[in-house]
């Protein structure tokens, strides 16, 4: 009896290990690190200057708003595109098809490569600037300078909506097809009209679908390394390339401030996990 | 909505999605493509070439990468079946903390942890190596695998299991009889995803390998940064290609492993 009742531990055992192994180490030497331990370098003993010096930095401050914005904006369009999209698809006869087309490819395409799209399409010499120029706008070269290692990071923002929108999509489409679509209609009987029914009846039932993909992709966009670096603005960099630009530093004794933007970033992430468990406790998914 | 207006919308929305691949073909084959030209004004096979001389080390290290990849996606398929199993059919104490705990480096920044992993795998004399590189793929991979499998487990239920069992089959011969072979669809799934998150992978193998684990990625990458565009195009395309034909090996594999025990396959 008590063995059965043990069993799901054992089973569990070696991912926690592992993930416990591998989320602790990491967590533990960042934070001793931050806090000025780091005997290697010379720094003993325990402090929170790094963190006070880090909070106080306005380059710190830009590069903590930059990664806030181009994460939430390009989350929420991600998921807002993937809520039309979805929609659309649902009323396609062609559906199956194109959801399953639609929702491989950007997987099988990582980030690094998106970079690289995106660049073809729309750096000064992409084809849509040739395009333009093509249907006779002189000096089109130009009118694209700012799309891509632009403060506004646009660039940023569009290779995370072409690998988001169609993740988001794949969610929503998931639930719209296996919900009823009797309650849309009954909403419409009822004397809803068609935005009112969609925001009050469809909308509240792709919330499991809604929540998780924003966390999700905004998460991503918060913490990965590769898209800012490569297509993002050199001022204000994302917080990981300014976590990365101080690890990497010759001198050693830089990596406290290194460790200091870590521990804000994973703090940022375990607020996240934090409104998703309180989401799953609710809705019970 | 009108059925006309829909179509279009959608067509309109693959081609935002395609587009960008075939301007990547095109790259792929350009010699030259000088403004304002809509199309490349020369052809050319110079990455080819460079990706398959043997002088160019690019071949190696795709092999490389696939076996790292490989093996991944093995252990990341191993340590999930039971713990997605646990999580599907079991109720115990603490089981939605630890359901959000194994799904969480989905949410937890890999570059954040990374730099702290770095500095443990020194010490332990990981950093640098093979084993290193696919320990640390394990964290981004292993979420994906449980979360998937977990889903597999519950939509699929014990019944069939259980019948197994009540006709007097052990657990081990119903694992392996019964429940793999049912599941079989979603374990091509989990590896699909397993190895495509650990093949992407840059910046876990680039700071854990210390530029002496080289995978595909860490070759790819300064081609994109340094805006060679023809060569960028040419192992992009090497790199979705190669992902594909693993995706294909694997699918038969499996089916073909299935099919020989002639199960009551769905």
């Amino acid at each position: 009896m008590n063995g059965e009742r043990l069993r799901p531990y054992f089973m569990l055992a070696p991912v926690m290990l592992v993930q416990a192994w591998l989320i602790f180490t990491g967590i533990y030497t960042a934070l001793e690190q931050s806090l000025g331990h780091f005997p290697a370098a010379g720094l003993n003993g325990y402090s929170l200057k790094f963190y006070i010096a880090v909070l106080k930095n306005p380059d710190f401050l830009r590069s903590l708003v930059f990664s806030f914005y181009v994460a939430f904006v390009s989350s929420a369009l991600a998921v807002i595109l993937g809520i039309f999209l979805a929609v659309l698809l649902i009323h396609s006869p062609r559906r199956e098809g194109l959801s399953n087309y639609l929702y491989r490819l950007p997987i099988i395409v990582p980030h690094t490569i998106a970079v690289l799209l995106v660049l073809n399409i729309l750096s000064n010499s992409g084809l849509m600037p040739r395009l333009l120029y093509a249907l006779g706008m002189p000096g089109a070269e130009n009118a694209f300078p700012g799309m891509v290692f632009d403060r506004a990071g646009i660039g940023v923002i569009l290779t995370y909506l072409w690998k988001g929108t169609p993740f988001a999509t794949f969610m929503v489409y998931t639930i719209l097809k296996n919900s009823n679509p009797g309650l849309f209609e009954a909403a419409l009987n009822l004397g809803a009209s068609k935005w009112k029914a969609f925001f009050y009846v469809v909308l509240p039932l792709l919330k499991p679908a809604i929540i998780p993909s924003f966390l999700f992709l905004f998460a991503y966009a918060f913490g990965s390394w590769e898209v800012p670096y490569l297509i993002g603005p050199t001022y204000p960099r994302a917080l990981p390339v300014l976590a990365y630009t101080f690890y990497v530093s010759p001198e050693l004794s830089a990596r406290p401030y290194a460790m200091a933007v870590n521990m804000v970033m994973m703090a940022v992430s375990f607020i996240l996990i934090y409104i998703y468990s309180r989401q799953t406790a609710r809705a019970g998914w | 909505m009108n059925r006309r207006f829909v179509n279009l919308l959608l067509y309109a929305v693959i081609v935002v999605m395609i587009l960008p691949m075939a301007v990547l073909l095109l790259w792929a084959f350009a010699r030259e493509w000088p403004w304002p030209h809509l199309f490349p004004t020369g052809f050319s096979v110079r990455g080819w070439v460079h990706l398959l001389n043997p002088a160019t080390g690019a071949l190696p290290v795709l092999f490389y990468s696939v076996l790292l990849s490989s093996v991944v996606t093995f252990l990341t398929v191993t340590f999930s079946l039971p713990a997605a199993r646990a999580l599907a059919f079991c109720e115990f104490r603490g089981k939605q903390a630890i359901e959000i705990f194994v799904l969480s480096p989905m949410v937890i920044p890999t570059t954040a942890i990374a730099m702290g992993i770095h500095v443990n795998f020194i010490r332990l004399g990981l950093a640098d190596t093979f084993w290193g590189v696919v320990l640390s793929h394990l964290l981004p991979c292993l979420p994906y695998g449980i979360k998937i499998l977990t889903g597999v487990f519950g939509a699929l239920g014990d019944r069939i299991e259980q019948q197994a069992r009540v006709m007097g089959a052990g657990r081990m011969k119903t694992y392996i009889y019964v429940t793999l072979p049912l599941i079989s669809p979603g374990l091509v799934t989990a590896g699909i995803m397993a190895f495509v998150v650990s093949f992407s992978q840059y910046f876990l193998t680039f700071i854990i390998g210390g530029g002496r684990v080289v995978t595909f990625s860490l070759l790819l990458f300064p081609f994109i940064q340094g805006g060679d565009r023809h060569l960028s195009a040419v192992f992009s395309l090497a790199f979705i290609a190669t992902v594909l034909l693993w995706v294909f090996a694997l699918e038969a594999l499996v089916r073909r492993w299935v099919k020989k025990g002639q199960y009551f396959y769905m």
